[in-house]
């Protein structure tokens, strides 16, 4: 288990501060603008940063993620140049730093030469929507002798019985969904959707974060009352879009005070509907 | 001819397991929101498809809606053209909707209704699979759309206008490829979201268990049968069967009854599309490698990073990245024989057969029909040989032009 983010995980719970955690596509839009970004996250606030590996088949994931992620792999952003960014990044930064991505890349790449090397450069966990509970026991010691979490995803229609047996697998956190569906959407609650979410905490000993279509300070507001935080991702690619490099020094810490205070101005980043 | 040699206790035919493997093929990587829908899927079908009434309805829409059993066809002027072993060919391209695809759309939508789903969606290469999940989503009522790559659309359009015809609605896919890996994504996406109240009818022996083992359930009964006919009409099991291999479900279709009979050599036939010099082919098993793709672990096409290869082939119907994993398993025990021709080399197998027998097969068969070239000169003349016809070629008949209006036999490229 990573010690780094377990610390930041309990600092959170003992002074009831609700995590934001932002997911970026290394790589995106280029990879030298993601050694610049995640350093930028890191200082205007966030809690830990997920870091997408590109992959050709994202079935996962919205328009916006697969988007960038065929952007990023244009610029050749393979998983060694990820794990490269991340030895950059490491000088700079000890925010906590997640992969998020495909079992497949991970599996060609090797799944011991790429837990050892996650180990050695100090990478916090591993989040693979497609590698559910049952394909991940195999594997499941490999990961643990390495000390990287490996985050198991559950959404509002995973059974409670199911819920509480990932909760047993789990180190760092729980990843749950907003909604069944792909990144980017945007959910509407439901009253079957917040019944979800009020009864999530009894089911779990772990923290749990919520994900999938969180754009606007309301969101993090709404989810942070079922949930340890909340992880942002289309939204913040979406923003980036919208950005020239030079403008990230000062846009991007206005992106996090937005979605984590209300920005003053009332400039919460705007995302289509 | 290499002997069939199976290491005590795996079974080829008793596969897969529990968790959906075929030996180390197969499985269920899919995100977890699709797992209620994956499990309440297995539990349906275990629980229907050895109930008599179940197979009754089953057995009466084969019949009397699809058309089934397909003639076992003796290929006479082929047979006498290549003066070997007999050629009899599967009619398949019989069938309503005019392949072997309506076998499985009918069986899973009379899972859908066991379900209590409202709404089907599918993927659709060629469009064969797309036509016949319109076509039984009209029969029974259900609100159906179908995700069908760019490029596609533009080489099948008479079965986007067929579907449209049969009340589905038919959506462009413009990512990735434009073709059959670009449509089943956004099937799969469709699927995470509307997971509830929607069944996803996967066209072939592919993605997260238990796909691969349904389909094959309900395309068995092409082998089925030509175990059947050929008992009745040559008195013996034949000596070769010959399919063609996308993502599989014909080939799995005929293979299957036959896996135990070790006298039955098994050849699957990929697409090797400009040459597979070229690097623009869908010789999956022949050129991929073992990977995790559409739910499952397989061979696939992909550049040393994983990243998934941008297939080719003449044929939309074999334009597939995949293979199901059944047939990985098949062919890391060496009991299904995979080769590959080209895209020429299936062109002019399509001519040959349409002017020497009067049928005009799908592009996807023609490779099949393609390989007797190199079979034909290893039999001899008391021996038998059935190919799989999975499709008829009127949809392809664009391509047919184009390629040479005045065909004339050329030599092998």
């Amino acid at each position: 288990m990573s010690e780094r983010l377990q610390r930041v995980l309990n600092n959170l719970r003992q002074s009831k501060t609700k995590a934001l955690s932002v997911f970026t596509m290394a790589g995106y839009p280029t990879p030298e603008a993601t050694l610049e970004i995640v350093p930028l996250l890191a200082r205007a606030g966030v809690d830990f940063v997920e870091l997408g590996i590109p992959f050709s088949d994202p079935i996962a994931d919205g328009p916006i993620i697969q988007a960038a992620a065929h952007r990023a792999l244009q610029h050749g952003t393979t998983l060694h140049r990820v794990l490269q960014m991340i030895e950059q990044l490491r000088r700079q930064t000890d925010i906590p730093l997640l992969l998020m991505g495909y079992a497949n890349p991970v599996w060609q790449f090797g799944l011991e030469p790429f837990a050892e090397t996650c180990r050695r450069l100090q990478v916090d966990g591993i989040i693979l929507p497609d590698l559910p509970l049952e394909e991940y026991r195999p594997y499941q010691s490999l990961f643990q002798a390495t000390d990287l979490d490996v985050i198991h995803l559950i959404a509002p229609n995973t059974p409670e019985h199911r819920i509480r047996t990932i909760d047993r697998h789990s180190t760092a956190f729980i990843y749950c969904t907003t909604h069944t569906g792909v990144t980017g959407r945007n959910p509407r609650s439901s009253a079957r959707m917040t019944a979800f979410f009020s009864q999530l905490s009894n089911w779990v000993t772990h923290p749990v974060m919520i994900g999938f279509g969180v754009k606007s300070h309301r969101d993090f507001v709404y989810y942070s009352q079922f949930a340890d935080g909340v992880i942002v991702g289309s939204a913040f690619l979406q923003f980036l879009q919208s950005l020239k490099p030079d403008d990230y020094p000062s846009a991007i810490p206005r992106f996090v005070r937005a979605i984590r205070h209300a920005d003053p101005e009332g400039m919460e980043p705007k995302t289509p509907r | 001819m290499k002997s069939i040699s199976s290491p005590p206790g795996v079974s080829l035919t008793r596969q897969p397991n529990a968790g959906g493997y075929f030996g180390e093929f197969g499985g269920q990587f899919v995100p977890e929101m699709l797992r209620p829908a994956l499990e309440e899927l297995e539990q349906v079908f275990l629980s229907l498809k050895d109930q008599p009434q179940f197979q009754r309805q089953l057995e009466q829409e084969l019949q009397n809606f699809a058309g089934r059993p397909t003639p076992l066809h003796f290929a006479q002027n082929l047979t006498r053209h290549y003066g070997a072993a007999r050629i009899f060919l599967k009619r398949e391209d019989l069938l309503h909707t005019g392949a072997h695809k309506i076998n499985n759309t009918i069986g899973q939508i009379l899972l859908a209704r066991a379900m209590g789903k409202r709404r089907i969606i599918a993927e659709t290469g060629a469009g064969q699979h797309g036509v016949a999940t319109a076509t039984v989503a009209a029969r029974f009522g259900l609100k159906c759309r179908i995700y069908m790559g760019a490029e596609d659309m533009r080489r099948q359009f008479p079965n986007v206008q067929r579907m449209r015809m049969l009340g589905a609605e038919v959506i462009s896919v413009s990512g990735g490829t434009q073709t059959l890996k670009d449509a089943t994504n956004e099937a799969l996406r469709d699927w995470l979201t509307h997971v509830e109240h929607t069944h996803y009818i996967i066209g072939s022996v592919v993605g997260p268990h238990p796909f691969p083992m349904i389909v094959r359930h309900f395309q068995k009964i092409i082998g089925e049968e030509v175990r059947e006919q050929a008992r009745s009409r040559l008195g013996k099991f034949p000596d070769y069967l010959v399919a063609c291999v996308g993502g599989g479900s014909n080939a799995i279709g005929l293979f299957h009854p036959f896996l135990s009979e070790e006298g039955v050599r098994l050849i699957g036939v990929e697409a090797a599309g400009k040459g597979l010099q070229s690097g623009q082919h869908a010789a999956t098993l022949t050129r991929g490698r073992p990977g995790i793709f559409h739910g499952m672990r397989t061979y696939l096409l992909q550049d040393r990073h994983g990243q998934v290869q941008l297939p080719h082939s003449v044929s939309a119907g074999l334009d597939y990245p995949g293979v199901g994993p059944e047939h990985s398993f098949l062919k890391q025990r060496r009991r299904v024989a995979y080769h590959c021709v080209t895209d020429r080399e299936a062109l002019e197998a399509a001519f040959r057969l349409a002017r020497s027998e009067g049928i005009i097969p799908a592009l996807e068969s023609a490779h099949a029909l393609a390989f007797l070239e190199y079979l034909m000169p290893q039999t001899h003349n008391n021996q038998v040989v059935i190919v799989n016809l999975s499709g008829r070629g009127d949809k392809d008949l664009d391509t047919y032009i184009e390629y040479d209006p005045t065909f004339r036999r050329t030599d092998r490229p």
